[in-house]
């Protein structure tokens, strides 16, 4: 499904070329669940970024379904990432002034979909993850792992095939945590493809594979 | 998609409560000047535009001898219209208009007063649109004395009574006789004819104009063929005039034509306009425009301003829509449709308070405009493409620039908005100010000319003067009346004149013999009493006043005048011309010139003073008394002269008014423009107050760990609040420099109208300048003080 060939990525600071990422080569296939571990400042998240397509490479090639990325076009990058990518992130980042409801429409209005469906799709989250009876509640009111709940069923919603995930328990509690891994592994079992940034070996475990970053390279 | 960022507008408007109140105040007062101003311009241009024939009002240009610039008057001679039609296939109709205000109307026992009374042309109802509900407008006025009388005249007249076919009288003077044929609708406030009746010239008074060239005391319009070139014609007026006239004669004419739609609003320039109802220059309905746009454009730039200074809190929520799959076009979209959200509800609340406003219009320009004429399809859908128009301009950039953010960045909070980012705030800041100090500078001088000339000693006095009319009843009785008001302690003097001071005193033709040939002039004139002077304390410089054996024989000139005499030996001194030969052209013998007189502004200070002769004879009647208040009891004064007129004048109106009163009358334009800009200036500085007032929030509050660290390291408030200052006062001082080249081309431009203006004084620049950094100093400082005086601790602990 992910296909990097010698990704590299730096940003230039005062004259020198600090490296984010240094020829990173990685395959994933469908059905996998991953866990990306490392320090600090190792270019994880830069890493869930460039896949997440939020962020572009500076060098080397990158595959999405055997699709060059860095040689789409903007549209169609967006009609690719829009179709097949779901994001949760550590600070869960819901809008604060939409309620538990819209957060979970929001995607969907992008997508345009029609505006029964859209009820339906929605619906169908709120059952899954027993929420319905909040789902009139503002983010401000909700626990946060609630509200990561709320960051994971927003981020599936439309049914993407890729689902990344940026510390999605950092800011939990242990048992939140679990909660939400043990979430991960039934939507993982129901083939979705998942890739975490994790700072937890507990976390980490839940995945089928996990590669070790640090300095920007992969560590194995 | 629509629904749902309705929904999040919403949201955010009631979040963001500065945010929204400054934008909405703003673009409400913003939008509530523009649709005031959008009334008053929709008024100006339907000014005559009822009428639909191609109709031109003949000007002429007159450069008599003895004038100190010519002039143009919107007055003709009696034979010209007849003349142009004869000799012109162009011009299709012709009709003279003379008025005669507040004429006098018997009708059996009944006597009332016609406001507005006006000689013309059996043509009149052919060519101008004055809708008639009885009579045809083709011959309505055929015969001679035949009348058309207004539906609310009428029934004051007749009551109940059809006045078809009714005779009515002039009484008092001659007593003519007319007979109405017809029924107009009141005119409307829109025309520059005001008139209650009309009715058609006498077949004697035409007879006996019909060759009388050189008189001008009448206005004539023309109506030309649609193919007719008005400059083809105009250029044959030339020989025409040398064909009537003298050569002499033919040289001190130039004839123009005006457009009907020009009449009203261009003719500023255009003196002895006395058929030209609320004539408004059209440049300052130009200001108008120009000033609401200002401050509408303001009032955008405060949005703008404010919605990318607080970008800081909508990043994260773009970056989030980034990720969830909204494309830049869609975020666009939602942030353009909250500015027509903001725009929506401003214009809601604009029309509310333009309805407040008008009615203020109305008194203050004199005008009748409707609030309900908003109402109607068009303006309402003008209202509602006003609306979309102001929220895209405002939400443009503030869309284009929130929905760049890019959310690897903005999602990590590392959203740099450095000092190059603020440099489009700077500029737009520096707008509005320069906008505003335009405006307070505007003001500032419109207000001291104005003042200037109600102030500035027009060397006579015409305080505790009253002014009545005198007809021509009254005006036989005119000695009796000034024997029986004497009588009252409360009254100085009484003197008698042709003319009221305050206006274009008449021109007429002077011959003299001044120092070397006789020559011959045509200046300002005035026939007074004996006493004239001594009433309006007129200075001689020369000479002396009128003496009972002057009379008819003595003149008095002006110093303007003697020094027109003596152009040819400007050193002789002017006591060289008393006794020297000095009289009318049509006088048999000349009289002398007795005396020389002060240069006084018997005209407004718009104009310069004109050389002037003043001639004593009381032997005919006269049109206008003056009358002089000893000591303030100006109510007694008036109710016993009220009770001698009823006693010698029973069959006349007393109508009197004070004398200073008219002649604030002649700057009521000047003082209707100081009022406007003056008030539209003060919404500008308050929209671009408050603006600056949220920027200094958000800036302030973005700084607020700064501000934190650097009180922690001993900073005092004192020097953290002019750390904050000093951003803003710089924008606001350049702004006062952009401002002064284009506030004084403006102004050097608009004094140009006074023959007598105020100096354009660099310290009122620099005032103004001051009063600009001051308000911003004070609204910013609202702000900065309270940041600066807060508790470091807090600031900081919550990092």
């Amino acid at each position: 499904m992910i296909a990097l060939n010698h990704i590299y990525k730096y940003v230039n600071q005062g004259g020198t070329r600090v490296f984010l990422l240094r020829d990173i080569s990685l395959n994933i296939a469908q059905g996998e669940f991953i866990s990306i571990m490392g320090p600090s400042g190792s270019g994880k998240t830069t890493l869930l970024n460039v896949m997440g397509m939020l962020d572009e490479a500076d060098e080397g090639e990158y595959l999405f379904l055997d699709q060059p990325v860095k040689a789409l076009k903007e549209k169609q990058r967006s009609a690719l990432y829009k179709q097949h990518i779901g994001f949760v992130f550590q600070a869960y980042h819901l809008i604060d002034e939409l309620t538990v409801y819209e957060n979970i429409e929001t995607p969907l209005l992008y997508k345009d979909y029609k505006s029964s469906e859209r009820s339906a799709m929605v619906c169908e989250m709120l059952d899954k993850f027993n929420m319905v009876a909040k789902k009139d509640l503002f983010p401000h009111q909700l626990s946060g792992g609630q509200q990561q709940l709320v960051g994971i069923a927003r981020a599936i919603v439309s049914k993407p095939t890729l689902l990344l995930a940026d510390e999605p328990t950092g800011n939990l509690n242990s048992q939140q945590g679990q909660e939400i891994m043990e979430l991960f592994k039934k939507l993982n079992s129901e083939g979705l493809t998942i890739i975490q940034v994790t700072h937890s070996e507990k976390n980490a475990a839940y995945g089928s594979r996990i590669i070790n970053l640090s300095d920007g390279r992969i560590e194995n | 998609m629509i629904g749902n960022n309705f929904k999040i507008a919403v949201r955010q408007l009631l979040k963001n409560k500065l945010f929204s109140f400054i934008n909405i105040i703003g673009l409400s007062l913003g939008l509530a000047v523009c649709i005031v101003v959008a009334l008053f311009v929709q008024r100006e241009y339907s000014v005559d535009a009822m009428h639909t024939r191609n109709i031109y009002r003949l000007d002429e240009v007159q450069k008599f001898e003895g004038m100190v610039a010519p002039q143009k008057v919107a007055l003709s001679m009696f034979p010209m219209g007849p003349g142009l039609q004869s000799d012109f296939p162009e011009v299709l109709n012709y009709t003279r208009v003379i008025q005669s205000e507040k004429m006098p109307l018997g009708y059996k026992a009944k006597k009332i007063i016609v406001p507005s009374f006006m000689w013309v042309d059996s043509t009149f109802f052919r060519m101008f649109d004055f809708p008639l509900l009885k009579g045809n407008p083709q011959t309505v006025l055929n015969g001679s004395g035949d009348a058309v009388i207004s539906e609310s005249m009428a029934k004051k007249v007749f009551g109940n009574e059809d006045p078809i076919g009714r005779m009515v009288s002039w009484y008092g003077g001659d007593s003519t006789e007319f007979i109405v044929r017809g029924i107009m609708k009141d005119v409307p406030e829109t025309s520059h004819l005001q008139m209650d009746m009309v009715a058609s010239i006498p077949r004697e008074v035409k007879a006996d104009y019909a060759g009388s060239w050189g008189g001008n005391w009448l206005v004539t319009y023309l109506e030309l063929s649609d193919k007719a070139n008005t400059g083809k014609l105009e250029a044959q007026f030339p020989a025409f005039l040398k064909k009537h006239l003298d050569e002499r004669a033919a040289k001190q004419y130039e004839l123009f034509l005006q457009p009907l739609k020009d009449v009203h609003s261009n003719s500023t320039d255009i003196t002895h306009d006395y058929v030209n109802y609320q004539k408004f220059d059209k440049s300052n309905t130009y200001a108008f425009i120009i000033i609401a746009l200002i401050v509408l454009g303001i009032a955008c730039m405060n949005f703008v301003n404010l919605s990318t200074a607080r970008s800081l809190s909508r990043a994260k929520e773009v970056g989030i829509r980034k990720t969830i799959g909204a494309a830049r076009l869609q975020l666009a979209q939602q942030f353009i449709q909250e500015s027509l959200l903001f725009t929506a509800i401003a214009m809601l609340l604009a029309l509310l308070i333009a309805g407040l406003f008008l009615p203020y219009l109305n008194t203050l320009s004199g005008y009748r405009i409707s609030y309900a004429a908003l109402f109607k399809p068009l303006p309402l859908c003008l209202l509602f493409l006003g609306t979309i128009l102001v929220g895209l301009v405002s939400g443009a950039y503030p869309a284009f620039y929130l929905s760049s953010f890019r959310p690897s960045k903005v999602l990590k909070g590392s959203l740099k908005t450095g000092k190059h980012k603020s440099f489009g705030r700077n500029v737009l800041v520096v707008s509005q100010f320069a906008g505003a100090n335009v405006l307070i500078i505007a003001t500032v001088f419109v207000i001291r000319q104005l003042n200037f000339m109600q102030t500035t000693n027009p060397h006579f006095n015409k305080d505790q003067v009253i002014a009545i009319k005198c007809r021509e009843n009254s005006g036989r009785k005119y000695m009796e009346l000034k024997h029986e008001f004497l009588k009252s302690p409360d009254i100085a003097y009484v003197t008698g004149s042709f003319q009221r001071l305050g206006n274009n005193l008449h021109q007429t033709g002077i011959r003299f013999k001044g120092l070397g040939e006789e020559r011959s002039v045509a200046i300002s004139h005035i026939r007074v009493d004996r006493d004239f002077l001594k009433l309006y304390d007129i200075k001689v410089k020369a000479g002396r006043d009128f003496r009972e054996s002057d009379h008819r024989q003595g003149f008095l000139i002006n110093e303007t005048m003697a020094k027109e005499i003596l152009k040819d030996t400007p050193e002789a001194p002017i006591e060289k011309l008393l006794g020297t030969p000095f009289g009318y052209e049509g006088q048999q013998k000349l009289g002398t010139i007795v005396g020389i007189t002060e240069d006084f502004n018997f005209n407004s200070f718009h104009h310069q003073v004109e050389g002037l002769t003043i001639s004593y004879a009381d032997s005919m009647p006269f049109t206008e008394v003056s009358v002089k208040v000893a000591g303030n009891k100006v109510q007694e004064a008036l109710t016993f002269m009220q009770s001698s007129w009823k006693t010698l004048v029973p069959d006349v109106a007393f109508e009197y008014t004070f004398l200073d009163e008219d002649f604030a009358n002649l700057y009521k334009a000047d003082a209707q423009l100081s009022k406007i800009v003056g008030i539209l200036s003060g919404i500008a500085v308050a929209i671009a107050a408050l603006g600056l007032f949220g920027l200094a929030t958000y800036a302030t509050e973005k700084r607020v760990k700064e501000i934190g660290v650097r009180k922690v390291f001993g900073a005092s408030a004192h020097s953290i609040a002019l750390l904050l200052n000093r951003d803003f006062l710089k924008p606001v001082l350049l702004a006062s420099l952009i401002a002064w080249p284009i506030a004084w081309m403006i102004l050097r431009t608009w004094l140009t109208n006074f023959a007598f203006r105020i100096e354009l004084n660099v310290w009122v620049f620099l005032a103004t300048a001051l009063l600009a950094s001051l308000i911003a100093l004070v609204t910013v400082s609202a702000r900065s003080l309270r940041a600066a005086w807060a508790n470091p601790v807090s600031s900081l602990r919550t990092e």
